[in-house]
C-alpha cells in the first residue's frame, strides 16, 4: 500500500541580501533549469515534458509539448535565487504564449543563450548597463534584417503550411489554412468541442451577436428554436423599455411604412412591454415583431455594439444619452436587412441595408485602432467587432476519441489560430530557425565595424544566440546540429534544413509567422538585458507563490 | 451593316439582359438570349429563336454556357430566386433554389476550367456573390469581406485555374477574390468612380500580363494592369457615358479588340484602347451585346435581338 503524500506546505524563508557573483550564477541556474524543461518542445518534432499535478497527488502526470503551458505549470523553484531567474524566464515564455500562441520555446532558448553569454562577458569585466544598451542596438539591427526577410502569406496551402509548423497536426493545419484564407486576419472564428470523432468546419453567413430573444414566446420555429425574418425593418434602442405604451408609436410607424417584419434590438424590455409586442403579433395583419436584448456585458461593449449595428443596418439608433425613448421614433430610426434571425441566445443579421462605404470606412477605422491598441483585452474586443462586420464567420468543430484529446486539440487549435492571424496580418519568415540565421550576416558586419568592447560583445552575443533556435530544433529531431549549421552557412543561409524529411530545402517550404519570431527575439533580448543588469537580490521572509506571469 | 431583329419582343418593357453563345458557335450556331420574357435559344447563329419552356414567363437576367458545351451541353440561366441548369443544350432544366427573399441575379459566369472544377459564380443585386462547385446543383453565398452586396458584374482571371482570382463590381467599388470567390477584399478602385457596371479580365497575348477593364456609370472606362491596385482612364475622349457591357476578343497575333456597349451602341477599338470607332449605333437603348465570328448580336430594350453581319 502506497503511502499518501501530504499536500506541499508553503515554506518559510529567512530574509537575506545576495551579491555578485552569486546573483548572476543563481539567476543563470534558474533560467537554465526552466529553459531545459522547455527546450525539448522546440520544432516540428517536439519531445514531451511530464509535469506532476499539484492538486492530484498520486495520479498520472500531465504530458505536455507546449513551452507556454509547461512554463505555466512551473510555479516555484526550490532555491530562492534560482527562482528569480526562473520566474523572469517564465514571464517571458508565458507572455509570448498568451500574446502570440507560439514562439515561447524560441524565446526561452534565445533568452538562455543571451543571458549565459552575457554573464560570461560581465565576469570578464564588462559593463552591464552598456552591454544592455548595445544589445538593444543589436536587436534593432536583427529586427531590420527580419523585416527585410518578411513576406506576405496567402492561399490556403501556404497558410496550412504555417499552421502545421505551429501545431504539428496536418489535418487541423489544413482546415485552419482554409479557414484563414477565407476569414482573413480579422475574421471571426469560434473553436468548439464536437461530439464526433473528426474535425469539421462551418461557415456562417452574415454577422451574429451573443444576445438573444427577450421571450421564448417569440420563437416561431420550435424545432430549431429560432425565428427568421425576411427583409425585416430593424430598430435599435440602447435603453430599457418598461411602459408598453412606449412601443405603440413604433408599431404604428412600422404599419404606416408597410413593414411586415420588425426586429427590435433593445437594452431590456419589461414583461408588460413584451406582452404588448406579443399582442401586436396576434392582432396586426401581415405584421410580426420580435425583440432581442442589445449585446454587450458593460456600457462600453453595449455602445460599441449599438454603433456597429447601426452601421450594418443603416438605422439611426435611439440612445439613452440623447434622452430618447421609443416614443421619439421616426422613419430614420428604421434600418433593414435581407434577413434576420434570433434564438434564445443569439441573433444574426444578413445583408444589412447600411451604407457599404460607411461600413468599409468603419471597419478600416477599427482595424487602425486594433493596430494601435496595446491592451490585449481591448485588442480582442476590437478584433471580434471587426470579425462580425466582415460578412461571415467560421466555426471549427473539434472532435476526437476522448475528452482529453478533444481538449488538447482545441487548445492547440486556438493557439494556432492566434498565430495564424498574426501571420496573415504581419507576414511570414523562413522557418526552422533559418530567418534568425539569415539576419546574423547583418550583425556580423556591425561587429566588424565596432570598436567599443561592450558593443562588440553585444553583437557577438546576439549573433551567436541567433543560431540557438535552429540548433535546438536539430537536436530535438535527433540530428547533429554542428554539421547542419556548417552546411547552411557554407551555402550562404540560402537553404534551411527540414527535420521532418531529413534534407536541405528552399526557403518556401518552411515558414514561421513573422510577428511571432520578431516578438520572441525582441522580448528575449529585453528580458536578458534587464536580467543582466540585476546586481543584488533581496529576499523577504516569505515569498508569494507566483500566480501569473509578469 | 444590314441590321435585322431576328428576335422580336412583344412588350416594350421587355429587354434582352444577356447573350451567350456556344464556344463552337462557328460550327453549331447555338446561342442564348436572357430576356424579361424568358430564355430564348437559337440553333442557327441567331437567325431565328425559340422560347425555352422551362423559363417561359420567368424574367431571365443572366445566361452562361459551359466552355465545354460541345461535350457537356451545359447551359445556365438566372431567374428571380433561382438558377436553372440544363445539361442537354436547353431541352430539360433543373432548378437550384435560394433562401428567401429571392435574389435577383445580375451576372452568371462559368469557370474556364468548368469541365474539371464544375465551378460557377453568380452575382446578385442585394445578396452578393453565390458560388457553386458542383455544376450548379447547389449554391452557397460567399460574402466574406464583400461590404457591398449589390453585385452588378463579375469577371474571372484568365489564369483562373492557377490563381483562382475573381472580381466583383458593385454599387460602391470593386472587390477581388483570390480563393475562387469565397472571400473578397476591396481593390484599389476609387470609390468615387463607382458603380462598376461591367468588367472584363484578359491576358495580354504579347507579354502574358493580366489586364482588367472596368466600365462605370459616369466615369467611363478604366484599365488596370496590376490586379486592380492602380487605374488609368481608357478612351476618355469617346466614352463619356455608362459602359453597360465589355467584351474582349483576341486575335491570332496575340492582340485584342475591345467592344464597349454604351447607351448609344457599340464602340470598338483594335489597338488596346488608343483609338476608337463607332461600330453600331442603334435607335433605342442597347442592353446586351455579343461579338461573334462574322457577326454581332445586339439586344435592344423593348425591341429584341438584332443580328448584325460583320466584315
Amino acid at each position: 500500500m502506497s503511502e499518501e503524500k501530504p499536500f506541499p506546505v508553503q515554506k518559510t524563508y529567512r530574509p537575506g541580501v545576495i551579491f555578485p557573483p552569486q546573483v548572476q550564477q543563481n539567476i543563470a541556474a534558474g533560467i537554465n533549469k526552466l529553459v531545459a524543461a522547455i527546450r525539448p518542445t522546440l520544432g516540428p518534432t517536439p519531445r514531451t515534458v511530464a509535469v506532476s499535478r499539484l492538486d492530484d497527488i498520486g495520479k498520472t502526470p500531465e504530458v505536455l509539448d507546449s513551452g507556454g503551458i509547461i512554463a505555466r505549470k512551473v510555479i516555484e523553484m526550490s532555491q530562492r535565487d534560482e527562482d528569480i531567474g526562473a520566474m523572469l524566464a517564465r514571464a517571458l515564455i508565458c507572455t509570448q504564449h498568451e500574446r502570440m500562441g507560439d514562439g515561447s520555446a524560441t524565446a526561452a532558448v534565445l533568452l538562455q543563450a543571451i543571458y549565459n553569454s552575457g554573464v560570461h562577458y560581465l565576469a570578464a569585466g564588462g559593463n552591464a548597463m552598456r552591454l544592455r544598451h548595445y544589445l538593444e542596438r543589436a536587436l534593432a539591427s536583427a529586427l531590420e534584417g527580419l523585416d527585410e526577410l518578411t513576406a506576405p502569406v496567402s492561399g490556403k496551402d501556404k497558410l496550412a503550411q504555417v499552421a502545421e509548423a505551429i501545431c504539428h497536426d496536418r489535418p487541423l493545419a489544413k482546415l485552419l489554412g482554409e479557414i484563414f484564407d477565407i476569414i482573413g486576419a480579422f475574421g471571426q472564428l469560434d473553436v468548439r468541442k464536437d461530439h464526433s470523432r473528426i474535425l469539421r468546419r462551418e461557415y456562417i453567413e452574415g454577422a451574429f451577436w451573443n444576445s438573444g430573444l427577450v421571450s421564448r414566446d417569440m420563437i416561431v420555429n420550435q424545432k430549431e428554436l429560432q425565428t427568421v425574418y425576411e427583409a425585416p425593418a430593424i430598430v435599435i434602442a440602447d435603453f430599457q423599455v418598461n411602459d408598453p405604451r412606449h412601443i405603440m408609436p413604433m408599431l404604428e410607424l412600422a404599419v404606416e411604412q408597410k413593414v411586415e417584419r420588425l426586429l427590435l434590438i433593445v437594452g431590456e424590455l419589461s414583461g408588460d412591454a413584451i406582452a404588448g409586442l406579443m399582442m401586436a403579433n396576434g392582432k396586426l395583419k401581415n405584421f410580426q415583431v420580435m425583440a432581442v436584448r442589445g449585446p454587450g456585458m458593460n456600457p462600453d461593449d453595449r455602445a460599441a455594439a449599438v454603433e456597429d449595428l447601426a452601421i450594418v443596418t443603416g438605422g439611426l439608433p435611439l440612445l439613452k444619452v440623447m434622452g430618447q425613448n421609443l416614443r421619439d421614433i421616426g422613419r430614420e430610426n428604421f434600418g433593414g436587412a435581407r434577413r434576420a434571425w434570433a434564438s434564445p441566445h443569439n441573433f444574426g443579421i444578413i445583408g444589412g441595408k447600411g451604407d457599404p462605404r460607411q461600413l468599409r470606412r468603419h471597419v478600416s477605422n477599427l482595424q487602425a485602432q486594433y493596430l494601435r491598441e496595446d491592451d490585449a483585452d481591448r485588442r480582442d474586443k476590437l478584433r471580434a467587432r471587426i470579425g462580425k462586420l466582415m460578412g461571415g464567420s467560421a466555426t471549427l468543430w473539434i472532435g476526437g476519441l476522448s475528452e482529453s484529446e478533444i481538449e488538447a486539440r482545441k487548445s492547440s487549435a486556438e493557439a494556432t489560430a492566434d498565430a495564424l492571424r498574426a501571420a496573415v496580418r504581419d507576414g511570414v519568415l523562413p522557418g526552422g530557425g533559418l530567418s534568425y540565421l539569415k539576419c546574423r550576416g547583418r550583425l556580423a558586419s556591425k561587429l566588424n565595424g565596432a570598436a567599443d568592447p561592450d558593443e562588440r560583445a553585444a553583437y557577438r552575443i546576439l549573433h551567436d544566440a541567433l543560431a540557438e533556435p535552429a540548433r535546438a530544433i536539430y537536436e530535438n529531431a535527433g540530428y547533429e546540429p554542428g554539421e547542419i549549421l556548417a552546411r547552411i552557412m557554407q551555402a550562404g543561409n540560402r537553404h534551411g534544413f527540414d527535420v521532418l524529411n531529413g534534407g536541405f530545402t528552399n526557403n518556401d517550404s518552411l515558414l514561421d509567422g513573422a510577428a511571432i519570431q520578431k516578438m520572441a527575439l525582441k522580448n528575449a533580448v529585453m528580458t536578458a538585458g534587464m536580467a543582466l543588469t540585476i546586481d543584488v537580490l533581496v529576499h523577504h521572509k516569505t515569498p508569494d507563490i507566483a500566480r501569473s506571469p509578469g | 451593316m444590314d441590321a435585322k431583329y431576328t428576335l422580336e419582343l412583344a412588350n416594350a418593357d421587355d429587354a434582352p439582359y444577356a447573350l451567350a453563345a456556344s464556344p463552337a458557335f462557328a460550327r453549331d450556331g447555338v446561342c442564348f438570349a436572357a430576356c424579361g420574357s424568358g430564355l430564348y435559344r437559337s440553333q442557327n447563329g441567331g437567325a431565328s429563336w425559340e422560347l425555352l419552356r422551362a423559363s417561359a414567363e420567368a424574367v431571365t437576367t443572366a445566361v452562361a454556357v459551359s466552355p465545354a458545351y460541345a461535350e457537356d451541353r451545359s447551359v445556365f440561366a438566372a431567374v428571380k430566386g433561382g438558377i436553372l441548369r440544363s445539361s442537354d443544350g436547353g431541352e430539360r432544366w433543373f432548378t437550384a433554389g435560394f433562401p428567401a427573399p429571392p435574389p435577383v441575379f445580375s451576372s452568371l459566369i462559368v469557370s474556364p476550367d468548368f469541365e474539371r472544377d464544375g465551378c460557377l459564380l453568380a452575382g446578385a443585386l442585394e445578396d452578393g456573390v453565390f458560388s457553386s462547385t458542383d455544376r450548379g446543383a447547389r449554391w452557397q453565398p460567399w460574402n466574406f469581406g464583400l461590404f457591398d452586396l449589390n453585385t452588378l458584374c463579375l469577371a474571372l482571371s484568365p489564369k483562373w485555374t492557377e490563381d483562382e482570382t475573381a472580381y466583383a463590381g458593385t454599387e460602391t467599388g470593386l472587390y477581388r477574390s483570390t480563393n475562387g470567390g469565397r472571400a473578397w477584399r476591396h481593390s484599389g478602385f476609387p470609390s468615387e468612380l463607382a458603380p462598376a457596371l461591367s468588367l472584363a479580365c484578359f491576358e495580354d497575348g504579347r507579354d502574358g500580363s493580366s489586364r482588367l477593364l472596368v466600365g462605370t456609370e459616369n466615369s467611363g472606362l478604366l484599365a488596370s494592369g496590376d490586379h486592380g491596385e492602380t487605374w488609368e482612364q481608357v478612351g476618355e475622349d469617346v466614352i463619356s457615358e455608362a459602359v453597360n457591357q465589355l467584351h474582349v476578343a483576341h486575335d491570332a497575333k496575340g492582340g485584342h479588340s475591345l467592344y464597349v456597349l454604351t447607351n448609344d451602341g457599340v464602340i470598338h477599338s483594335d489597338d488596346e484602347g488608343r483609338s476608337w470607332s463607332d461600330l453600331v449605333r442603334v435607335d433605342g437603348i442597347p442592353t446586351a451585346m455579343l461579338p461573334l465570328c462574322g457577326l454581332m448580336l445586339l439586344g435592344v430594350q423593348g425591341k429584341g435581338v438584332m443580328r448584325l453581319p460583320r466584315d
